[in-house]
């Protein structure tokens, strides 16, 4: 039998499920499909921007505390800005024993990333080909975009970057530098990239535009399965800092983390089966005490019996599908049916304008949980003896406004998985 | 409560977020501009077909191979394969249907016909210029790796022959062979009663029909529905007796299961029966394994195995049953191919249009197994694989001999010749 079923294949959940195999626990991973990590930039965001305030935190993790006392039932709040930090450290060291090194800035401060429309994201962590874009930095920047890449438009990008007071100008190069194909998306081009061949061509077209003193900023394409050796190639050649610049999904940075996150979790024997819905379960009670012992998953016919004698909820959000809605203002968690704090009139959803720099209320709900990272029924105590909570679906953070996302899901995957590990023991 | 994996085709669409991670998935997409990916041929497509509009946008949809890895990926649960081949039936409606899809959607017929005589119907069929003949006038790829009929006698033969000799036992199960082991490989037939019968079931193989995937692919839902509803009937006395109806040819199981009833509307309350009563072989090996009741009476085999688990495979989401009980056998190495597809794709790759794309589908799993042939000193010898034209595209594409994990068993427990592919008798 399994020690641990962990469902969802985000980040929170794959952090979780390393951590207990390392611990030598007999751990597998389900998820309905890809996804968070497709979807996401590929850094990891800790805290760009407390609630409520416009300027822009430039130290994260001495934030939390302030944060904590302000949103107690705020994520960072049940671990402790300790626990973050070492979630954080671990993550990077995981990240180098990947193969897929991510460093920040040295001061710990948030470093300033372009997005693909030349915004800023304040990022904590950030992979080796997204560091040289950071925007504190003043070499001037020439942004390079390619005729008929949907989705990625560097003269906008340079525009905007421009009017933020940040060096840039851009370029259009033709797209038969990389590819002759006629449709292609973002990650098609990345694989072009893998190419030693190709990267030559691209290299020396931007040497004869650049001009010495700038760096290059390009579309997040710059390989896929031999990312590594395509950047330091395409860098030497070009002889000047190169940066990628996240695209719109499919994100390649974030693909090419999960690829490495799941070749991790392969070699540690921890088997992550994408295409399996989690639709029931089964549970037992004794006195008082209720415990889950399956999962059940769809298949082509008869459902799927996945039994463990602990489990892990990291299905994510609205968006990940771990919280359903409908038209009526109804939301459900959708394989517990736990208890929500999403409001249940969908006229308290959302304040009324849309850009309220408190944000909305349907974006911080969800699961609530005690300092165990157990979830919690109505009367405030765990429903389940054997069942955890990590990442998106839990309540009290607004993480795309905070730019929180992976910065939670890190630090909670870590907590949970230590919960576990410690429930295991006794 | 519901979630979206109840939901049928049609509806299932409105779940698409347009996140192309199905795009980047898809192998086809990947290595041809005719296929413009799932997102575009499907989902996005599709509202161009419904509410009484007459033709699909164009008709790249017929290079969709069917391989279900888009719904494999999709985050959201779309059923992207099935709008496919719906539309795709619509196509063939409008436009109509090729002499050789007619046939190549036979295969039960193509099979009887061959096995009145097999040598003369080998002769005819596999010689330098019929098949040149057959390329240029039917558009049946002259290299495509078309099967071989059975010179001694089909599965049906071997059975009356050995009447006398089958284990008569109060636990029974019915056998569903498929057309392959019919008409072209008896032995898989003969491999999977002798590993029933070693583990006590009484194996009974009643009348049936082709499942209809051949049909269903090539757009003939009409022809195909009357296999089904052959099935259904011919099937019933077995699932009103309760018996597990196993089968060894992994896609005829998916569409027993859930292609046909699905794709042809079919949820009346015998098709449900059967779908219920239908189990892929080791998925079903996998419940006695661990129920206890799976022999394991195994012989030590010191080979290296690559195995690849079909996309029709995996596309019953049950897991890798298969690799997880060859993993018992003692010796045995099973390094696990993550290919998507192996290209053939049931009759895509025999078609000349298509018989390229199908192999540069493939590449991605023979470079797996000559990359395992390279890093084990024993070399690699043969492949696993449980789905026939599978098995045909890799042997053609590694030059490698493949054997379905039936046989690999049946030589574990000593009663076969995985070599010369027959029973050991005793």
């Amino acid at each position: 039998m399994l020690d641990l079923l962990v469902i969802g294949a985000g980040l929170s959940g794959m952090i979780a499920a390393s951590a207990a195999a390392r611990a030598g626990l007999n751990v597998r991973v389900i998820a309905k499909g890809l996804g968070a990590l497709h979807w996401g930039a590929g850094t990891i965001d800790v805290l760009g921007y407390l609630p409520g305030e416009a300027n822009g935190v430039q130290r994260p993790l001495q934030k939390l505390e302030p944060l904590a006392s302000n949103w107690p039932d705020h994520p960072y709040a049940f671990l402790g800005s300790g626990a973050v930090a070492k979630a954080l450290a671990d993550f990077q060291e995981l990240t180098v024993e990947i193969g897929l090194p991510y460093a920040g800035d040295e001061n710990d401060d948030n470093m300033l990333l372009p997005s693909p429309v030349g915004a800023t994201r304040p990022v904590f962590l950030a992979p080796a080909a997204q560091r040289a874009g950071d925007l504190r930095r003043s070499e001037p920047m020439l942004v390079v975009g390619f005729d008929g890449l949907r989705d990625f438009y560097p003269h906008l990008i340079a525009e905007n970057l421009c009017k933020q007071g940040h060096a840039a100008r851009a370029l259009s190069l033709p797209l038969d530098l990389i590819t002759s194909r006629r449709d292609y998306n973002t990650v098609h081009l990345a694989q072009a990239l893998d190419s030693s061949e190709v990267r030559p061509r691209l290299a020396d077209e931007i040497g004869k535009r650049v001009r010495s003193g700038e760096r290059v900023g390009l579309p997040a394409i710059l390989g896929l399965n031999d990312h590594a050796v395509a950047f330091a190639g395409l860098a030497n050649r070009i002889g000047l800092p190169l940066f990628e610049i996240p695209t719109l999904p499919p994100s390649v940075p974030g693909i090419r983390l999960f690829n490495a996150l799941r070749r991790h979790l392969d070699q540690l024997g921890v088997r992550v089966e994408i295409g399996m819905e989690a639709i029931a379960f089964d549970s037992t009670s004794t006195f008082n005490l209720q415990s889950l012992t399956s999962v059940q998953t769809a298949t082509s016919a008869r459902p799927l019996r996945h039994r463990a004698r602990v489990f892990l909820l990291a299905t994510g959000g609205i968006l990940g599908g771990g919280i359903a809605t409908d038209h009526t203002g109804k939301s459900w968690e959708t394989i517990f049916d736990l208890p929500l704090t999403i409001p249940n009139d969908r006229a308290q959803w959302f304040r009324p304008l849309a850009l309220d720099p408190a944000g909305h209320p349907v974006f911080r709900g969800g699961v609530c949980i005690d300092g165990r990272m157990q979830p919690l029924g109505d009367d405030g105590q765990p429903i389940y003896d054997n069942l955890w909570a990590a990442g998106g679906i839990l309540t009290g953070a607004d993480a795309i406004r905070e730019r929180s996302r992976e910065g939670i899901d890190i630090a909670t995957g870590r907590a949970a998985a230590q919960g576990i590990i410690a429930y295991l023991q006794t | 409560m519901h979630t979206t994996s109840w939901l049928s085709v049609g509806p299932s669409l409105d779940e698409c977020i347009k996140c192309n991670i199905c795009t980047s998935a898809c192998p086809v997409g990947a290595v041809t501009d005719l296929f413009p990916g799932p997102k575009y041929a499907g989902p996005q497509a599709q509202r161009f077909r419904e509410n009484g509009q007459p033709a699909s946008p164009d008709q790249s949809v017929d290079y969709c191979s069917g391989c279900r890895v888009c719904n494999e990926v999709c985050p959201t649960g779309v059923k992207i394969a099935e709008l496919n081949a719906r539309a795709r039936a619509q196509m063939a409606a409008e436009c109509g249907i090729p002499l050789r899809n007619r046939l190549l959607g036979r295969n039960e017929l193509l099979g009887k016909i061959g096995s009145l005589a097999p040598s003369l119907a080998n002769f005819g069929l596999h010689n330098a210029a019929s098949r040149v003949l057959a390329e240029k006038v039917m558009g049946i790829a002259r290299n495509a790796p078309l099967p071989r009929w059975s010179a001694s006698g089909t599965f049906g033969d071997w059975m009356q022959r050995t009447t006398g000799r089958r284990l008569q036992s109060t636990k029974k199960v019915v056998y569903f062979h498929g057309c392959a082991t019919m008409h072209y490989e008896p032995f898989i037939g003969q491999a999977a009663v002798a590993v029933l019968e070693h583990n006590g079931y009484e194996v009974i193989v009643p009348p049936q029909n082709c499942c209809g995937l051949p049909l269903l692919s090539n757009g003939e839902f009409k022809a195909a529905r009357s296999y089904h509803e052959g099935n259904v009937r011919k099937l019933s006395d077995g699932v009103r007796a309760g018996y597990d109806i196993v089968g060894t040819s992994t896609s005829c199981t998916l569409t027993l299961k859930e292609e046909a009833p699905e794709l042809l509307d079919m949820h009346g309350e015998d098709a449900e029966g059967l779908k219920m009563a239908v189990w892929d072989i080791f998925e079903w090996l996998r419940e006695r394994y661990e129920s206890g009741e799976l022999r394991t009476d195994f012989r030590r085999m010191d080979i290296v195995l690559p195995y690849h688990a079909p996309c029709q495979y995996r596309a019953h989401r049950v897991g890798r049953p298969a690799l997880e009980i060859l993993r018992l056998i003692p010796g045995m190495d099973v390094p696990e191919s993550h290919a998507r597809c192996c290209g053939i794709a049931g009759t895509y790759g025999y078609k000349v249009e298509k018989y390229q794309i199908a192999m540069d589908v493939g590449a991605e799993l023979f470079d797996f197994v000559r990359e395992e042939a390279r890093s084990h000193a024993a070399g690699v010898r043969m492949t696993a694989c449980d789905s026939e034209t599978c098995r045909w595209q890799l042997e053609h594409g590694t030059g490698l001999p493949s054997r379905h994990p039936i046989e690999v068993l049946a030589a574990a427990y000593g009663l076969y010749d995985l070599h010369e592919r027959r029973l050991i008798e005793r």
